[in-house]
């Protein structure tokens, strides 16, 4: 009954509700829209470092995270890790890698890069560098390949089937080096990894090293993001201490850094918006009551209670802040759908690669896109009713019929 | 004037409406002000950290070497070259470097490093390197060619188990493509804002480096301190006809140009700044509309009466034009009335961050501090951008309040 009061009430001054709907409907959709962006851009970035090198999950000797020798290795060649891992239902991937700083060098010139040796059948399933090659194949058949970044291929000026060597310091603490021919370049989308690696085989790479079987690390993708802790604890149950099990956001924890600061700018942004919305609220509430004197009085007269009075100004004020804030998320979704391509944003690729985004950003809308605005609208209403609420309750019966 | 007497009467004829939409000014140039000063200090800082930490203003380099970086691109830097340098006003300091890639190992663990061959008489003068030694020194000035002094970023010194005054191997490639080994002296560890830059930098005399890489007296780039950032283009352009007429013609480069990443991101930043505040903005300007239009609309009758006694239609809109400024006037004036001693407040209280956000500081390369910047630019065009905003939401309200109809007005009666 009160419901039907209060949504009469909105329109019958149409184009006074149309303007506050549509401002809080504008501010609305234009705030998820510009967090749906920052939020394409996160998920970027820690998909790039997922993707590229983090994998999900990470399992390395103990000690490793603290000092990365080449002295910490997974002696068995990651066989237990890895038979951990498959012995569950979340695992969707896992390979091995042996990685270790060292020099690449070509006729015109070096670079120091992180040399990782890979299992070129086993590495597609866990990272997208097979996908991202740009030019020549992936090792292919002959020995001595090496796969590098195409930034660093142009740092050394060399193409597919040039030759370059790659120096290191072996497990014994002897500077080696060995010869190995590009086979192939690629471009991901963080400039940083593409200056600085090189991919070798997995089992050349541990020759060149001295390390006989032993591997670096265990990479392991899940099928899901939310069976990452599972499939980490389970790795971790089972192994104990005889490994360090990380999942990406402990390998780096500035991703998720990251990740959190753009959850709490959401949630500044939104306030920000209806705080400003809520001093139109208020103003338009405050007029309507103030012009609805008489007829408030009448209610009063004819028995109708302060606190009915009370919910009817707050029941207006909700309606006509949730049906903003509907409009407003229909037209930010739709409007996140049309661009759900990308927005393309070639002209600033250097600087977005840099932190391992991709010159073209898709919105990413999540489930706290809905929520937060529908909170924060809730609170907002609430408080910008609460003067004209008041002020409604003092007309005295009497009085104000008498004002007519 | 008599308009403006009754544009103001009107604002002041319902205060409790007039109070609320100018608080909601108030509020947003609270944030458009405060907030810009806010990413105009980082901005700042940003660039200053990154040109002080290596860059320089602007670099002076031969064609080619900026693409490439590799040995292959050098300068003389010859007597004539350093007389020019020296001969320019604008420049505050330069300083030339070697650059160079080498492994650094000591016992079993080697990590590549970026080698920075520096003079240490010079490098102060451009770059805040030698004030960023925490442990040990910075290289000494007058050892001989030949000491073989490093200073290692700290990170890099814990990854390979290196410490003052340890002896560590650099193991590279000569300009003569033949590798190259030498020892050399850890003298001191240098912290820097930038985390990735601390594990991969390492610091030795020019000198030696050159001698290490067979260069000769080549030198890979000069960096160049203007006497402020916003001085970096008159530095351009002096220092090139200075340089005009060497042979070949050394190429100088502005920041932008040495880090384009950094100046990109800085747009980006700004540019969702702005959306963000263009929203708020918006927002705000629907209030203000709101509020003009609503005061035009109970007034129908009066405004009626006033056509009838011959006020033309233009005196009308002005009159509520006039409101709308005004109304916009008054918060602006006491919206910049809270928000400039809050911007020099903040100005002068740097935010120190938390944990948290020092670990996102440190992911974007900058210092945790963050240092507010109230330019005089940011007050009038956020002043200017309220009044705009005013004049656009007061345009409907008092192009209807100009068209009332005098007979139905009155008729209405």
């Amino acid at each position: 009954m009160l419901l039907r009061l209060a949504w009469r009430n909105l329109w019958r001054n149409p184009r006074r509700t149309a303007i506050v709907l549509a401002a809080v409907a504008i501010g609305i959709a234009g705030s998820l829209l510009s967090m749906a962006v920052n939020y394409g851009m996160v998920d970027q970035m820690v998909r790039t470092a997922i993707e590229t090198e983090l994998g999900h999950i990470q399992i390395h000797a103990v000690g490793w995270e603290d000092d990365p020798k080449l002295e910490r290795m997974l002696a068995d060649g990651g066989r237990a890790a890895e038979h951990v891992l498959a012995s569950g239902p979340e695992l969707r991937a896992s390979t091995r890698r042996v990685r270790v700083d060292g020099l690449a060098i070509s006729a015109r010139g070096s670079a120091g890069v992180a040399v990782m040796g890979v299992e070129p059948d086993r590495e597609p399933a866990v990272s997208v560098l097979r996908d991202a090659l740009l030019d020549g194949e992936w090792f292919g058949q002959s020995r001595l390949r090496a796969v590098i970044g195409q930034a660093l291929a142009d740092q050394l000026e060399v193409d597919v089937g040039d030759k370059i060597a790659v120096s290191v310091q072996d497990a014994l603490g002897e500077l080696t080096g060995g010869g190995f021919r590009v086979a192939g370049t690629f471009r991901t989308s963080s400039s940083d990894f593409d200056r600085s690696t090189v991919l070798l085989r997995l089992a050349e790479a541990q020759q060149l090293l001295a390390l006989g079987g032993a591997v670096t690390e265990v990479v392991a993708v899940a099928r899901d993001d939310d069976e990452i802790d599972a499939l980490a604890q389970r790795a971790v149950k089972s192994l104990g201490g005889t490994a360090e099990v990380r999942t990406w956001s402990e390998l780096q924890p500035l991703l998720l850094y990251m990740v959190q600061t753009f959850d709490m700018m959401a949630w500044y942004l939104y306030a920000a918006v209806f705080i400003a919305m809520a001093f139109g609220i208020a103003n338009v509430l405050l007029m309507s009551v103030h012009e609805r004197t008489r007829e408030i009085g009448m209610l009063r007269a004819m028995g109708m209670r302060r606190g009915q009075v009370i919910v009817l100004v707050v029941l207006e004020s909700l309606l006509v802040t949730i049906v903003g804030v509907v409009s407003g998320l229909g037209i930010g979704f739709a409007g996140a759908l049309a661009l759900r391509d990308g927005i393309d944003l070639s002209a600033f690729a250097e600087g977005l690669a840099s932190y391992g985004v991709a010159p073209r950003i898709a919105p990413v809308l999540r489930p706290s896109d809905l929520l937060i605005p529908l909170v924060v609208a809730g609170i907002t209403a609430g408080l910008a009713s609460w003067w004209p609420a008041i002020r409604a309750t003092r007309y005295r019966p009497a009085e104000a019929l008498r004002r007519s | 004037m008599s308009e403006l007497r009754l544009a103001w009467r009107n604002v002041g004829r319902n205060p409790r409406r007039t109070a609320l939409t100018v608080a909601a000014t108030v509020f947003a140039v609270l944030l458009v002000v405060d907030f810009t000063a806010l990413t105009r200090g980082v901005h700042e800082k940003m660039i200053e950290d990154s040109v002080r930490l290596r860059s320089g203003h602007a670099m002076l380099a031969a064609p080619g070497y900026l693409a490439e970086r590799s040995l292959d691109h050098f300068l003389e830097l010859d007597s004539a070259m350093i007389a020019r340098l020296d001969a320019v006003p604008e420049v505050e300091g330069w300083a030339p470097r070697v650059v160079g890639f080498a492994l650094v190992s000591q016992d079993v663990t080697s990590q590549g490093v970026a080698l920075l061959g520096v003079d240490p008489r010079r490098e102060s003068s451009v770059t805040s390197l030698p004030s960023r030694v925490v442990d040990g020194r910075f290289l000494s000035a007058d050892a001989e060619r030949g000491a073989r002094e490093i200073v290692l970023g700290k990170r890099l010194a814990e990854r390979i188990g290196a410490r003052v005054g340890d002896r560590v191997l650099v193991y590279g490639v000569a300009y003569t493509l033949e590798s190259a080994y030498e020892l050399f002296t850890v003298v001191g560890l240098a912290q820097l804002p930038d985390a990735r830059l601390e594990r991969t930098l390492a610091v030795v005399a020019m000198a030696d480096l050159q001698d290490f890489l067979a260069f000769g007296d080549r030198v890979s780039e000069v960096a160049l301190l203007a006497r402020s950032a916003d001085r970096t283009e008159p530095l351009r352009q002096a220092l090139v006809s200075s340089l005009d007429g060497l042979v070949p013609a050394p190429m100088v480069h502005p920041w932008p140009e040495v880090m384009p990443d950094l100046e990109q991101i800085l747009i980006l930043d700004d540019a969702g700044l702005y959306i963000m505040l263009a929203i708020l903005v918006v927002v705000v300007g629907f209030g203000i509309l709101n509020t003009i239009l609503m005061a035009v609309l109970e007034r129908q009758r009066e405004l009626g009466v006033m056509l009838a006694l011959g006020l033309r239609p233009s005196a009308i809109f002005r009159v509520v034009f006039l409101e709308s400024i005004l109304l916009a006037g008054l918060g602006l004036v006491l919206g910049l009335g809270l928000a400039i001693p809050i911007g020099l407040w903040m100005e002068a209280h740097p935010i120190v961050m938390g944990e948290q956000l020092a670990g996102l500081s440190e992911f974007m390369g900058m210092e945790p501090v963050i240092t507010s910047n109230l330019a005089f630019s940011t007050v009038w065009k956020s002043a200017l951008v309220i009044l705009v905003v005013a004049t656009v939401a007061s345009l409907y309200p008092a192009l209807k309040a100009g068209r009332a109809n005098p007979v139905d007005a009155l008729r209405s009666l």
